[in-house]
């Protein structure tokens, strides 16, 4: 288990292309949308974006790890080695979001950081919550990858992850706030992990520490998502080509 | 199925009993029945489609049967496995991306309750020479020497195997059934499926002969040539063959006839007979030639008698 935690890190950082565009996009977008000036619902554009930069990226770091690589690891035949093994299902899904979690920090610090060499001041309270309330709250992403994982083909793993990355993150009002959406969109984004997921971090730039109400939605949807990624598991342990 | 704790011991390695398989229409696995002992080393044998894999795959239990039970050392095969008692090599199962093989065996150890020594598991698969190798760079049989690596990374009761070999040259094969019979001494119990006729002769103590998800044969390599029964006669004569058919069918033994040129082959099923025969009726055969019939040719006239039962079958 600890060389399996290890090899699932080292994986990850050694590869390098994967590794660079995951940490990077982020920071190019935050670099592209967080140039405007003026305020959102009271906070600083600048900060605003920073911090929806920087979910957006803990997101699709945290989801790609799953989505992408596990789906790589059906088509190569590697889990069901696996399940060969006297490893558990729950020790599966710990290491993978060790291995999750291992990139969704970098993602997170790199944009926060790009933030404060751009001038965004925030209290040492405020730089603190926010990395930890994003990187805790980005397992559940990582949660949803290892789903997804199990539940698409492996050759469209790709274009789900996308349609699922991009759309959670517009609906969630990551791009652009779901003030600005007509009614029924921001019924909609209410309900998205990725507007909860959000609003830990926009709560800590408006001076508050996150709210408990943020905080049971993302935890029933890591439940969910959780239920999810056990259920496609053990189906998976099942299902054999003729 | 009860077994007693004293009787653990004495269980079957492995148990199907009653088991069918179907994916849709398609039934891979009909009817199956077999046990193997504890150190036993018996082949699995069969053409492309003939139901190996999804066998494999049912005791290992990565898949249920539609029908019947599967049980490993008495007990169900997801127990054996949680408990490190099985290795397995299938064809299916792959290595873990973007990782050394050093890191790969060694992860495998890790992974097992009882591990053997990492030198020890990479000289018995072969691969000393390949630790610090990418695995996505690996050639088919090296990549399959270092899946048997991965396979008896533990100490286990049992090793399942399917079609091993693939993609190894000659050296390697030699070598890795070596290994394989290193295994086997040790008490293991070792299953492997093959369509590599000459393996299961020359490896297995037990061959079973599987088709179209039935089991045709149950025996020993020799026995299996020995029901299909029959040798190879072939000689020439002087002039042309044709007009001695008469007296060639009315041999002692023989089977079939193929008449070709000056050529005679002939199958018969009493080879000594057939041949004393042939001088007694006065015939001089030239560059005489009895031959066995190798378990390919053996196993090709067990399963074309299957489908032809088959075929009359559908006809009546």
């Amino acid at each position: 288990m600890r060389t399996l935690m290890r090899l699932e890190i080292l994986r990850m950082l050694r590869n390098r292309r994967y590794l660079i565009f995951t940490l990077a996009y982020p920071v190019a977008m935050y670099l592209i949308f967080g140039s405007q000036s003026g305020d959102v619902d009271g906070t600083d554009v600048a900060a605003y974006v920073m911090v929806s930069m920087a979910s957006f990226g803990a997101v699709g770091a945290t989801l790609s790890a799953g989505v992408q690589r596990i789906a790589a690891e059906r088509q190569s035949g590697w889990t069901r080695q696996l399940r060969l093994t006297t490893l558990t299902g729950r020790q599966y899904v710990i290491s993978k979001l060790a291995s999750a979690a291992v990139v969704g920090l970098p993602a997170i610090v790199l944009v926060l950081f790009t933030g404060f060499l751009r001038g965004v001041r925030l209290d040492p309270w405020q730089w603190g919550v926010l990395v930890i309330a994003l990187w805790f709250g980005s397992f559940v992403f990582a949660v949803l990858g290892i789903g997804l994982g199990y539940l698409v083909a492996p050759d469209s793993a790709q274009p789900v992850f996308m349609l699922v990355y991009l759309g959670m993150a517009v609906l969630g009002g990551m791009w652009v706030p779901l003030t600005g959406f007509p009614r029924l969109l921001q019924d909609i984004g209410h309900v998205m992990p990725t507007y909860r997921f959000g609003q830990l971090g926009w709560e800590v730039l408006a001076g508050r520490h996150p709210r408990m109400s943020d905080i049971a939605i993302l935890a029933l949807y890591l439940v969910a998502f959780t239920a999810l990624a056990a259920w496609r598991y053990r189906r998976d342990e099942q299902k054999v080509a003729a | 199925m009860t077994i007693t704790a004293g009787k653990q011991t004495t269980a079957p390695a492995v148990a199907l009993s009653g088991v069918r398989k179907s994916f849709g229409d398609l039934r891979a696995v009909d009817g199956l029945d077999l046990e193997l002992r504890q150190g036993e080393t018996v082949a699995l044998l069969g053409p492309n489609g003939a139901g190996k894999s999804t066998t494999l795959d049912l005791l290992l239990g990565l898949s249920r049967p539609t029908e019947g039970t599967v049980a490993l050392f008495g007990g169900d095969p997801r127990d054996a496995i949680r408990l490190g008692r099985v290795g397995a090599m299938l064809q299916s199962g792959g290595l873990m991306p973007d990782v050394t093989v050093g890191e790969m065996v060694k992860l495998a150890r890790d992974l097992h309750p009882r591990p053997l020594p990492q030198a020890q598991v990479l000289r018995r698969a072969g691969i000393e020479d390949l630790v610090g190798k990418n695995v996505a760079k690996l050639s088919g049989g090296q990549a399959q020497r270092v899946r048997f690596a991965v396979a008896i990374a533990g100490e286990v009761d049992l090793i399942v195997l399917d079609e091993p070999t693939t993609g190894m040259d000659v050296d390697s094969q030699q070598r890795f059934w070596g290994s394989m019979r290193e295994q086997a001494e040790l008490g293991r119990t070792v299953l492997f499926a093959t369509h590599y006729l000459e393996e299961a002769d020359n490896v297995a103590d037990r061959v079973l002969v599987l088709h179209r998800g039935r089991l045709l044969a149950d025996a020993s390599a020799a026995q299996i040539k020995a029901r299909a029964g029959l040798r190879r006669i072939a000689f020439d004569l002087t002039e042309t063959v044709e007009r001695y058919e008469p007296t060639l069918r009315a041999l002692p033994g023989v089977v079939q006839l193929e008449l070709g040129g000056n050529t005679v082959r002939i199958r018969s099923d009493d080879a000594d007979e057939t041949v004393a025969a042939i001088y007694a009726a006065g015939l001089r055969p030239r560059g005489l030639e009895v031959a066995g019939l190798g378990l390919e040719q053996a196993f090709l006239a067990i399963t074309q008698q299957a489908d032809e039962a088959e075929g009359m079958e559908i006809a009546s």
